[in-house]
């Protein structure tokens, strides 16, 4: 059986890209030969600790600011040639941007998405329903400079995610909120993917990026690591299930399963899946109690990087990032 | 981008940072009156009135300096504390809407310091169809090139605290010191030599020639329109390539 042919685009290529900030004193790349395809549709993952090269990666692909060497194409346009035609296509949030605070909420949303050139019809419309759809309604009226840091963060979001863009950079967008407000972020993101929209999302929250993300890359040090679906992911570490036991069993013969580690009132194996399963028979057999499952995304990232993503870079590239906080230039 | 869509940013941009903060803070509006108003009042008490017609015209060059220069510290707060820029930048609107719509966002806040000193102009029985012509001519290059080195400076600054440091010397520079306020020929010959590598020297020259307050100021008006021209040519060019859209 033959249907119509599949045209499947990428929304982000990048090859062999560099980026080395004009006022880094050590000269060392804050991205490095980064060879990247994020598809079109859906939500891509970009996760790696502070300094990593994710905001560069985004900040490039945004058009904000010029790669060194290699070559990026956004919705199929480069980015040192064809800015104007990506500019049509696409929102960002960027990393710790605020709301404009003499605007109410609805003005933020409104006025953003009617400076973007849609018709205030349309625009006030939108603006409603991101509103209502991220429970900012109630706020809707209120000052910026009135609303708590979480609040803030939602406004911005809100106010992209109701964009008729195609592709959405979001650097961090739930920093700062509570549970139940980035589980609305996420409803709304997911909703704008289903859109058949795209976006970039980075995150320290690796059980978001999990959560949203149909694929991830995780970068360190300006180089790309890993990628894939969450599930490739696993089928790249060498333990890819986890298997945690409470109770008294010789380290010994556990460390014969795979690495080990202490943890309070027992101990976490992390192994492959026919040694969990005999991990778990054997641990029953002795009286303890377990639980197992596949690795998580932090495991995951703990095994590959050796530190958690929690830790700073303290590497030429956070050099660079923080040069680029700081503004740094030739 | 179609021309009503560039039309439309441009008015949300003059709404967004120009109406809608005076709407929070109608301060705003006495804030931009009280420098030129003070200098008037200053001038007409020292001069015993003498003076009134150059603290008139001065005060319209100063006004529309101010609302060029004055936006270094939006655009450089919007840059660096809020990323606001970086929103604009991955949107579908252009450098040129941006930085238009910001310098009319701007020059809203100067308006109540352009009512009170167009009114004591014509007041004063200034206005001729001449006058109004060259002071409406030199007002308008003075904006720009006051517009083109905030965009400049602000490119530059890092923080907007460095804006705070710098306005009061650019009001130093180029309205305290050369002859606005006053005629030149007040000065003595060396510092009328220095004076002339201020361009508001060529415009407050223009501006006192106009309204026939400085007879000895029009002697050379079309040097003075070239050099002003040249001057805001020059520094709207700077401007296109040294202000930056797209970080390098």
């Amino acid at each position: 059986m033959t249907g119509p042919p599949i045209y499947v685009t990428a929304a982000i290529v990048s090859k062999g890209l560099s980026k080395v900030y004009p006022g880094s004193s050590s000269g060392q790349p804050a991205l490095s030969d980064l060879s990247l395809e994020v598809p079109a549709g859906g939500v891509y993952g970009l996760i790696g600790r502070n300094g990593a090269g994710k905001t560069t990666f985004i900040r490039i692909s945004a058009t904000q600011l010029e790669p060194t060497s290699g070559e990026v194409r956004v919705l199929g346009h480069d980015v040192r040639t064809e800015e104007r035609a990506i500019r049509a296509r696409i929102a960002c949030v960027p990393q710790e941007s605020r709301p404009l605070y003499f605007l109410r909420v609805e003005e933020v949303v409104y006025l953003y998405l009617k400076m973007r050139g849609l018709p205030p019809v349309e625009a006030r419309r939108r603006t409603r329903d991101v509103l209502d759809e991220l429970s900012l309604t109630e706020y809707r009226r209120r000052l910026v400079n009135r609303l708590s840091g979480g609040l803030r963060r939602r406004t911005i979001c809100a106010m992209v995610l109701a964009s008729d863009a195609d592709l959405l950079f979001l650097d961090e967008p739930t920093t700062g909120l509570d549970p139940l407000a980035r589980r609305e972020v996420w409803q709304a993101i997911r909703r704008a993917s289903r859109e058949n929209r795209t976006i970039l999302l980075t995150t320290h929250y690796l059980d978001e990026a999990e959560a949203l993300s149909g694929r991830l890359a995780l970068v360190e040090r300006g180089r790309l690591v890993l990628e894939g679906s969450p599930s490739d992911l696993r089928g790249r570490v060498r333990y890819p299930y986890r298997v945690t036991i409470r109770g008294s069993m010789p380290r010994a013969e556990l460390e014969g399963f795979g690495r080990v580690s202490d943890i309070e009132g027992g101990f976490l194996v992390f192994t492959g899946e026919e040694e969990a399963r005999e991990l778990a028979r054997r641990a029953l057999g002795a009286g303890a109690r377990l639980s197992m499952g596949p690795v998580s995304l932090e495991d995951i990232f703990l095994e590959v990087v050796g530190r958690s993503i929690e830790e700073e870079s303290g590497t030429p590239a956070d050099e660079a990032d923080d040069a680029e906080d700081r503004g740094v230039r030739a | 981008m179609s021309e009503r869509h560039r039309l439309r940013s441009l008015g949300t941009l003059v709404l967004l940072n120009g109406l809608i903060p005076i709407r929070t803070q109608p301060l705003y509006l006495v804030n931009l009156l009280a420098s030129p108003l003070s200098f008037l009042f200053f001038i007409y008490v020292i001069s015993h009135g003498a003076l009134l017609a150059f603290g008139i015209t001065g005060g319209l060059v100063l006004t529309m300096l101010t609302a060029g220069t004055g936006l270094q510290s939006d655009l450089t707060h919007y840059r660096h504390d809020l990323k606001f820029q970086d929103v604009v930048v991955a949107s579908p609107v252009e450098a040129p809407v941006y930085v238009v719509g910001m310098a009319l966002s701007e020059l809203v806040y100067s308006l109540p310091a352009i009512a009170v000193f167009v009114a004591l102009f014509l007041v004063k029985g200034y206005a001729t169809p001449d006058s109004i012509a060259v002071i409406g001519g030199v007002l308008l290059l003075v904006w720009g090139f006051a517009t083109a080195l905030a965009f400049t400076l602000a490119t530059y600054f890092q923080d907007v605290r460095e804006t705070f440091m710098f306005s009061p010397l650019i009001s130093l520079v180029l309205t305290v010191l050369p002859p606005v306020y006053y005629p030149l020929a007040y000065l003595p010959h060396w510092a009328q030599i220095v004076a002339r590598i201020s361009p508001t020297t060529y415009a407050a020259a223009l501006v006192q020639c106009a309204v026939g307050i400085a007879p000895s100021a029009c002697g050379q008006s079309a040097l003075d329109w070239a050099v002003l021209g040249a001057v805001t040519a020059a520094l709207l060019a700077v401007a296109a390539f040294k202000a930056r859209w797209k970080e390098p």
